[in-house]
């Protein structure tokens, strides 16, 4: 009988646990968090928001499922939701993304409102990506609402969600690096420094920001249980929890990342493939993935995911990452004007990778390390790495082989357009080493290669390779 | 009273703002409730030894 494994990121809230059995997601609720799930399950808007796929599936399971030893007395209801393919984090969306995460978690607490409830938080880590869809996954979040009583996750949705897409709406300023830098978000009175002047007319300025900054500096020093009181005797109510919220939806529904709307209308990027060379590539793909069972896919350096697209036939799930987050945003939004729920955008450097973070660097995992991909596409990817990001060709291969998958690599020689235009920007012959004959010597030491092809352009070959366990 | 996350008062009375024309008569009572009782703002600064952290 294997144990459960606590989920790393669910310690804060002491009436809610997430935890793995088996490769199932469990929740185990105490008294508060059951009696707070039963009126969440009673309310009208539970069953449709799973059914369209906005709530993460979740059943009751017997508390008898779960082993003996972490039953104890804390637990007295236990739940399991449907399992996520692959989690990624805030900083790792593009801002439509976050955009749409952000209305599913506004609709759905207002939803909640509507039937005496609300939510506790206002985290973006309550929300994770089906494909191209928001799904928000922390159950435990809705408590009952308590009347005379403000959102309690405001602010922790204007530093984690709000925040981020006020600055790269109003400012083009990129919000992941803010947010990875900061797993807790950006902070009010930090914000209102950034925008002055003319800023505070922006949308949603004024009140979140410039207001909200003012306020936090003046009351720094009250407490809030005797706020709530106060506010409460003043007046405050459930109304005006839902006008606050209703406020908040409708200014994130306007905001728009200027440049990403415009490069919508023809998001085609011009490249240097020939239309045969585009069916090559893709019927290369297609004889590596077909009839092998793929469940999990990465297509590293993917760009406008033609080639997840392809690869999405023969895989159960396909993980798009991309350093490119303009291209990577038209790709969502066709993803999701299409309903796809197989393959995720996924913002990342690769040469910098989402790295561990939160308390005790287990919160959120990296990258790489939250699950192991039954397959990789590495397809004009080699020579930015390469060429602009220094990587010793020795060092890509190892990193290939130690993501232990089946491998579709392409290499590019450096006399193609491509790789040329990036060797213009070093000094002559500083890149000697990156040449066919090198990769192939490095690839074959490590991988058995199972089919390979030149284009007839003869400056591109593609490999399609597995990883040999001896190192 | 609240649920386990740590709040801040600003970010609580800014909703009063946040939700309009109704919101901004609460914003306004409690600004004149905090005028008109200095006993309640005496009692919350009598606590000894309860220091509020730095945000």
């Amino acid at each position: 009988m294997s144990d459960l494994e606590l989920e790393p990121a669910s310690f804060r809230d002491p009436a809610s646990t997430v935890a793995y059995l088996d490769g199932r997601v469990l929740r185990g609720l105490t008294k508060e968090g059951a009696e707070d799930f039963g009126a969440l399950s009673a309310a009208s808007f539970f069953e449709p928001a799973m059914t369209e796929g906005r709530l993460v599936r979740t059943t009751e399971v017997p508390l008898e499922d779960l082993p003996q030893s972490v039953r104890g007395d804390a637990w007295v209801l236990a739940l399991e939701h449907e399992r996520i393919p692959f989690v990624t984090y805030p900083y790792e969306w593009t801002f439509s993304m976050l955009k749409d995460a952000a209305l599913v978690h506004l609709d759905l607490l207002l939803a909640a409102l509507g039937a005496d409830l609300t939510m506790k938080d206002g985290y973006a880590y309550n929300l994770a990506f089906v494909g191209a869809r928001p799904v928000f996954i922390d159950v435990g979040s809705f408590e009952r609402v308590r009347p005379g009583e403000p959102w309690a996750g405001y602010r922790q949705f204007c530093q984690t969600i709000l925040y981020p897409l006020l600055l790269q709406a109003h400012k083009d300023i990129r919000f992941q690096p803010w947010l990875r830098g900061q797993v807790q978000g950006i902070q009010p009175q930090e914000l209102a420094r950034l925008f002055s002047g003319t800023d505070r007319l922006r949308s949603g300025v004024l009140k979140h920001v410039t207001l909200h900054g003012a306020m936090d500096q003046r009351y720094s020093g009250s407490r809030a249980q005797d706020t709530q009181k106060e506010l409460k005797a003043a007046g405050f109510s459930t109304e005006l929890q839902k006008a606050t919220v209703a406020a908040i939806r409708k200014l994130v529904s306007k905001l728009e990342w200027s440049r990403s709307a415009s490069e919508w209308k023809d998001y085609q990027h011009t490249s240097t493939y020939t239309d045969t060379e585009r069916q090559l590539k893709a019927a290369f793909v297609e004889r590596a993935l077909e009839g092998r069972g793929t469940r999990l896919l990465f297509d590293l350096g993917g760009n406008d995911g033609t080639y997840s697209r392809v690869a999405a036939r023969h895989a159960d799930y396909v993980v798009c990452a991309d350093g490119d987050d303009l291209c990577l945003d038209g790709l969502y939004r066709a993803l999701k004007h299409e309903g796809n729920a197989q393959i995720l955008p996924a913002y990342l450097d690769l040469s910098d990778p989402s790295p561990a973070l939160g308390w005790r660097g287990r919160e959120r995992a990296g990258f790489f390390d939250r699950a192991r991909p039954d397959a990789v596409l590495a397809l004009a990817l080699l020579h930015h790495l390469a060429i602009t990001g220094n990587v010793p060709l020795a060092e890509l291969v190892d990193w290939l082989h130690g993501l232990g998958a089946r491998l579709v690599v392409e290499f590019v020689d450096p006399t193609d357009p491509m790789a040329d235009r990036l060797l213009a920007n070093k000094p002559a012959g500083m890149h000697g080493d990156y040449r066919r004959e090198v990769f192939e010597r490095l690839l074959e030491a490590r991988f058995d290669v199972v089919e390979r092809e030149e284009f007839p352009s003869g400056t591109r070959t593609l490999y399609h390779a597995t990883p040999r366990r001896t190192p | 009273m609240l649920a386990y996350l740590d709040a801040a008062s600003g970010s609580l009375i800014i909703q009063a703002i946040v939700a309009g024309a109704a919101g901004a008569a609460v914003f306004f009572k409690l600004g004149w409730r905090r005028i008109t009782s200095p006993f309640r703002r005496r009692t919350a600064t009598a606590e000894v030894g309860e220091q509020r952290d730095e945000r």
